[in-house]
């Protein structure tokens, strides 16, 4: 854990393998838990970073052994901000976060957004040239969308 | 996840226990389904009280196989999601789709009075 200008920062580069999700989930619940995140917020927190993170091994660098996914964690006290970057080709991010309803009830894919948006105060993407960034913010007593 | 079957009553219980992400989960839970529905056992409870935690392709898989049993005249249900899994379910509409029980003896009736 680094600390840089009163932000106390962490960076996870795990391989493109579904199994390290855990690891990513151990780290964000024992950070917001020492930043004193509520149990919700904690739980609301790691439940949209893991699925930015499912998405990124997923769906960005399709369990390619070649290509990592690097997650940045940063607290300034009150406020979390993730980023998820992956080695992909980026994807068409506008068009699916104008779609609020989600998809149709027995459709099996097309939740991930859903869910990172309902769990986080703030969520931002940003294709780039070497794949895409997801950037999830969450507000130490924020609550998202999530069971309101 | 490990994936541990018993049945009680006309219901098959699937016990699961670690985290429905995906890949070769996807996979376990079709044989698992595949075997239950060539036995005729189409009455499936998945309980999740060990399932610490599920993403998106993990709901993929619950609504595959749920469609697979649906399809051939069964039913699943789920039974003890913990508050995190239940406000999953409910941030993405799928408590409307998958009836959900705290207590094995509820969700077992359930199929029961489903057929009254």
């Amino acid at each position: 854990m680094g600390k840089h200008n009163n932000v106390e920062h962490m960076i996870l580069n795990i391989p493109s393998d579904l199994k390290y999700l855990g690891a990513v989930d151990a780290a964000i619940q024992d950070l917001a838990r020492e930043f004193s995140f509520s149990p919700d917020a904690i739980n609301d927190v790691s439940t949209a970073l893991v699925e930015a993170c499912s998405n990124a091994i997923e769906h960005g660098n399709h369990f390619s052994k070649d290509k990592r996914v690097v997650v940045t964690l940063r607290f300034n006290g009150s406020t979390f901000v993730a980023t998820v970057r992956d080695e992909g080709t980026g994807f068409d991010f506008a068009k699916a976060m104008r779609d609020e309803a989600g998809p149709d009830p027995m459709s099996e894919r097309g939740r991930g957004i859903l869910i990172m948006r309902a769990f986080t105060d703030d969520l931002q993407f940003r294709n780039e040239n070497n794949g895409l960034t997801v950037e999830l913010t969450k507000l130490r007593g924020g609550g998202g969308d999530a069971g309101e | 996840m490990k994936i541990t079957q018993r049945e009680v009553g006309s219901a098959a219980i699937l016990d699961l226990n670690g985290k429905l992400t995906g890949g070769p989960d996807a996979d376990a839970f079709r044989d698992v389904f595949k075997s239950l529905l060539d036995q005729d056992k189409k009455n499936i409870i998945v309980n999740l009280e060990k399932v610490s935690w599920i993403n998106s392709t993990g709901l993929g898989i619950l609504i595959h196989n749920y469609n697979t049993v649906r399809r051939s005249g069964g039913d699943m249900v789920v039974m003890h999601a913990s508050e995190r899994i239940e406000s999953i379910l409910y941030v993405t509409k799928l408590n409307l789709l998958f009836k959900s029980f705290n207590s094995e003896e509820e969700a077992v009736r359930s199929f029961t009075q489903a057929t009254r």
